[in-house]
């Protein structure tokens, strides 16, 4: 009984997860570099949002779910604008930094130093505190027995599955998609076939941009945003998007579960103390095991 | 060789500085160290704390001081970290060889002290501040730390009882994972089953984390009818709205830092009408009008503010033991703190004129029971003091006192409870 419950939780958890992972595998994959600015996004995403419900409210409950129209209206400028925001941070640091050939380990400080000035921006604008973006409190369905989710939750991973299947659709048919896999596969090769480069680094970070808005909306829902949001899921993104394999989207998805699934489960097995230290726990299992993680190719 | 040498001189220079019975007799003035947080985080605070400390100092040396001696008081900064403080507290017990001790108010300090100065040289230790309930409990302080507000026991104790007194039955606790909340779990778990509640289900957790289902799932796993909520505001109102969600009941007991408006407007004060909560109560009274008074006569502004009253009361103990204890020792002092409060003694209290009738009692060899800036002072087995405490609720979504649990009625609930 618990167990399916904690199942479920794992899975809610989960997605929301892979979703970041997503944008943290492109970016080991194509950016190559570990871009530990990422979590952040998912706060200003969940912050962009709150805007512009602040001016629209989050409409009346529509169905079962707590909020109306203008809360997806939201989340998807709130997408639009993270992703302009994540290729505006890369024009301001990133890229002056691929320019000059710089180290990727100081393409790795320099997200540290970003993820520092994108979360102290988030305090200055909005302070410490936490926002709501709707006061409205659901009580659960028992949608199988013994398993009772919100109507936001089931919303959220239906609306997840939907951006994960559009999403390889796009990287497997689209030009574009097209052009990022192949400089995951090899930066000098795609080059060398006459894909621009700077056009594809712009469209992934887009891309992590539009994702990371979205789960950080996922996460604003359930129930409350402050600015420490994304920071706290940091370790959660990497492990999910190492477990997986970087730069397979699969790998991301598969990965984000596991992990949500790994610290539900946590607390049900071992005792909430260690929830946490699930994600390392995770991530040194497969360091250990299987370093290209679980979809990746041994290079 | 070398190193040879430099050992028996350190020997030798050990023996020739280690104190002798002798040198603990009253040789004036008598010393009493005290180590606070003069500068750093608590700097602005402990500001009136060290004020109050100086002019029970003076309380003291204008009511006869300690056995003839004035009181000399020698205060260090710890800077709210716990090696400064140590220290400190070293060079006040080693070189400065103070009688008794002072300080401090960050547990993470005052820990360290206890247990590497002040219990090893069996130095008498007051604190104003810190609340960890361990250094009372586990036996690092061997008997020679008090302190002089109430500890986490007393909220986790008037919690039970006002739990039991609304009947609410199948408790579910989740805490958060930090010396305060298991302290908290433990005394409830401790005082609610003689009171007639009963605990199904504990569950701590960590906090700062984007959601709390796994934990609430796990509460309400053992179908709980009530539910006690140990932690920070932002987390609990995660917690409490998933708790709700997924059909907990509205039956919540908080602990004090959920009295804030945040807290209750995060979660929806329509959700709040069958919680309740608990916080330390204010005294009143007229040996707490008292200092508050002489406070401000002398510094012109009003007492107000942590620990500044509890501070005032921890020198006034030590002045006063060190005059009923036979001799100037640690373990005399010790013994005597615990006399400062005696059964059928005669109420003395704040400021020097009382100060000098507590002495003139000592000395005709009768018991005294010292009412202080917060109230009687009466320490426990364990060095430790109950305070009165209020119990709170939400109304419309305000938060309104319920009523005062006043210190008799805690002292009665903790006769109950350890028996």
């Amino acid at each position: 009984m618990m167990l399916a419950q904690s199942i479920a939780d794992g899975i809610l958890t989960g997605a929301i997860i892979a979703l970041g992972a997503i944008g943290v595998s492109f970016g080991l994959q194509i950016l190559k570099f570990a871009n530990f600015a990422h979590s952040e996004l998912l706060t200003w995403g969940a912050y962009l949002a709150l805007v512009f419900v602040a001016f629209a409210g989050p409409g009346t409950p529509t169905a079962e779910l707590s909020f109306g129209w203008q809360m997806m209206a939201a989340m998807a400028l709130a997408a639009l604008l993270t992703g302009c925001l994540a290729w505006l941070v890369d024009l301001l640091i990133f890229r002056r930094l691929r320019r000059t050939g710089a180290h990727p380990m100081s393409l790795v400080f320099a997200a540290f130093g970003a993820a520092l000035i994108m979360r102290h921006v988030v305090v200055m604008i909005w302070g410490h505190g936490t926002h709501f973006y709707t006061r409205e409190l659901q009580i659960a369905l028992e949608v199988l027995p013994g398993v009772r989710m919100l109507p936001d939750q089931i919303f959220i991973l239906g609306l997840t599955l939907a951006i994960v299947v559009a999403l390889h659709l796009y990287l497997t048919y689209s030009r574009t998609g097209i052009a990022m896999r192949a400089m995951a596969e090899s930066p000098s090769l795609a080059r060398a076939c006459g894909i621009e480069v700077e056009s594809v680094i712009r469209w992934t970070w887009i891309l992590s941009g539009a994702l990371a808005a979205t789960a950080g909306v996922f996460l604003g829902l359930t129930p409350q945003l402050h600015p420490e949001m994304g920071f706290s899921l940091l370790l959660a993104l990497f492990a999910a998007s190492i477990l997986g394999g970087t730069g397979s989207l699969a790998g991301a998805v598969v990965g984000g579960l596991l992990v949500g699934l790994a610290e539900n489960l946590s607390v049900l097995f071992i005792g909430s103390g260690y929830k946490t230290a699930m994600p390392f726990l995770v991530l040194l299992l497969v360091l250990f095991f299987r370093p290209q993680g679980l979809f990746g190719e041994k290079t | 060789m070398r190193k040879w040498i430099a050992l028996s001189a350190v020997l030798v220079a050990a023996a020739v500085l280690a104190p002798s019975d002798a040198a603990a007799q009253a040789s004036c003035p008598v010393k009493i160290g005290g180590v606070l947080p003069l500068t750093g985080s608590m700097g602005p605070i402990t500001k009136k704390i060290a004020e109050s400390a100086q002019l029970a100092v003076e309380h003291i040396n204008a009511g006869g001081g300690v056995k003839g001696c004035p009181v000399q008081f020698i205060l260090r900064d710890d800077q709210g970290q716990p090696t400064v403080g140590v220290d400190a507290a070293k060079y006040l017990v080693e070189v400065e060889r103070v009688q008794a001790f002072t300080g401090t108010i960050s547990s993470g300090v005052t820990g360290p002290i206890i247990s590497s100065i002040t219990a090893p040289s069996k130095v008498v230790q007051i604190s104003c501040c810190s609340t960890a309930t361990p250094f009372t409990l586990d036996g690092r302080s061997q008997g020679y730390f008090f302190r002089t507000l109430p500890t986490s026991k007393t909220q986790a104790v008037a919690t039970a009882s006002e739990m039991a007194r609304r009947g609410l039955k199948r408790t579910a606790i989740i805490y958060v994972n930090t010396d305060f909340g298991q302290d908290m779990t433990r005394f409830v778990k401790l005082a609610l089953p003689k009171l007639g509640g009963d605990i199904v289900a504990e569950v701590p957790y960590t906090d700062n984390q984007p959601s709390y289902r796994a934990e609430v799932t796990k509460a309400l796993a053992e179908k709980p009818e009530s539910l006690l909520l140990i932690g920070f505001p932002k987390d609990a109102v995660t917690i409490v709205r998933e708790w709700l969600s997924l059909g907990g009941t509205q039956k919540i007991a908080l602990n004090n830092s959920m009295r804030v408006k945040d807290f209750v407007d995060g979660v929806g004060g329509r959700f709040l009408n069958e919680s309740f909560g608990m916080d330390n109560a204010q005294v009143a009274g007229p040996t707490v009008d008292a200092f508050n008074k002489a406070f401000e006569d002398k510094y012109k502004y009003d007492s107000k503010g942590p620990g500044v009253h509890t501070q005032y009361d921890a020198m006034m103990v030590l002045g006063l033991a060190m005059n009923i204890a036979k001799d100037l020792t640690g373990p005399s002092i010790k013994d005597a703190v615990r006399q400062v409060h005696a059964a059928g003694g005669a109420t003395v209290g704040t400021g020097p004129e009382e100060y000098k009738k507590a002495l003139e009692l000592i000395k005709a060899g009768k018991p005294i029971k010292y009412h202080g800036a917060t109230g009687p002072i009466e320490f426990d087995a364990n060095g430790d003091v109950t305070g009165p405490a209020l119990v709170w609720k939400i109304v419309n979504g305000e938060i309104v006192t319920d009523h005062v649990i006043s210190i008799d009625q805690m002292q009665a609930l903790f006769k109950k409870i350890d028996g």
